[in-house]
């Protein structure tokens, strides 16, 4: 009740959440305001690492249950998203560990090539789709790493913390898809 | 391994921005008088710029309505979880108070009538209480 006041009040909500301590204590109106807050971003960071909408959707509201559930034992003095995007990638790396075909090792590959036809209409796209196209054919653990560095802005150190990776790793994960998709794209003429 | 080869393999790192210092200087360095790293290295600045300027993709418009809706509805059920704890511990502690002050007043038999009294009325207060508890929740489920 308190909770449903709270978000009809506030309702969308697009500035940051600076509350961290009424967050910790469980306060529902900056409960509300982070999930309007983070919307965007959270959806994308998973939508980047799943692929589809519809799983995409029932993580996020997943991870805000989490967050629901793990307040107490949030640190107020460290970095809410780093928090938040490691509840979210625990989400999505349970998901993506049960899904078939989808390997969560950091191993070598190279993406496939794409035919004349399919080629000829990722290039009548626009320029962004062709990224986004290239971007979903790396690996998860590659396409995560990216997209925290690129869309999320977050430093070594924090893609580490989400990830759960040593920093070594996380360089290696940039590195290897930058590589990935450069050749890819140098390979069909695009970049 | 020579310059070469060392700076190559940090050309996608210097795109993203996470070399250090040091790492930074040796790659610029090499760059400006090797024109096949400086063309990678144009090329990973690219891609870099292109995935950060990627669209956000949106979520569907009621993705937010239905997410703060459990969201709610969780937070109401651990509050109401806690209440129902914390009124436990008070009913007990006050029957037992009650009971004992019973004993000294009026003896036995009045904390057995007392304490037979709050039993039932526990179970019939904890049998009401499970009831509304579920009475919410189809409701919840219904919205």
């Amino acid at each position: 009740m308190i909770y449903q006041a709270a978000i009809d009040e506030s309702f969308p909500v697009a500035e940051p959440p600076t509350h961290a301590a009424r967050l910790r204590s469980g306060d529902p109106t900056a409960l509300a305001e982070s999930v309007g807050y983070y919307q965007h971003r959270l959806y994308r960071y998973l939508l980047r690492l799943v692929r589809d909408t519809a799983s995409a959707d029932d993580l996020f509201q997943q991870t805000w249950l989490h967050v629901v559930r793990q307040l107490h034992s949030y640190d107020a003095a460290r970095s809410f998203d780093t928090w938040l995007f490691a509840i979210a990638h625990n989400a999505a790396m349970d998901l993506l560990r049960r899904r078939p075909g989808e390997s969560l090792e950091d191993r070598e590959f190279s993406l496939p090539e794409r035919t004349p036809d399919a080629l000829s209409t990722v290039l009548a796209g626009e320029r962004a789709a062709i990224l986004a196209a290239a971007l979903a054919e790396l690996p998860a653990l590659y396409r995560e790493a990216l997209t925290l560095r690129f869309e999320e802005g977050m430093k070594l150190e924090e893609i580490a913390e989400v990830t759960h990776a040593p920093l070594s790793t996380v360089k290696s994960r940039v590195r290897r898809g930058l590589e990935a998709m450069k050749q890819k794209l140098c390979k069909e003429d695009i970049l | 391994m020579s310059e070469h080869e060392s700076v190559r393999q940090l050309l996608a790192l210097s795109a993203a921005g996470l070399l250090d210092a040091g790492e930074e200087r040796l790659v610029r360095e090499h760059a400006r008088q090797c024109a096949r790293c400086a063309a990678k290295l144009d090329d990973y600045a690219t891609l870099s710029a292109g995935l950060s300027a990627l669209p956000c993709p949106l979520p569907l418009p009621d993705l937010l309505r239905r997410t703060n809706s459990l969201v709610a509805a969780e937070v109401d059920r651990r509050q109401g979880a806690a209440f129902a704890g914390a009124a436990a511990i008070f009913a007990c502690v006050f029957v037992l108070l009650m009971g004992e002050t019973l004993r000294m007043v009026a003896g036995n038999t009045a904390v057995l009538v007392w304490l037979a009294w709050a039993l039932v009325s526990s179970v019939l207060g904890a049998a009401s209480a499970l009831m509304l508890a579920s009475r919410r929740r189809s409701e919840r489920s219904i919205v």
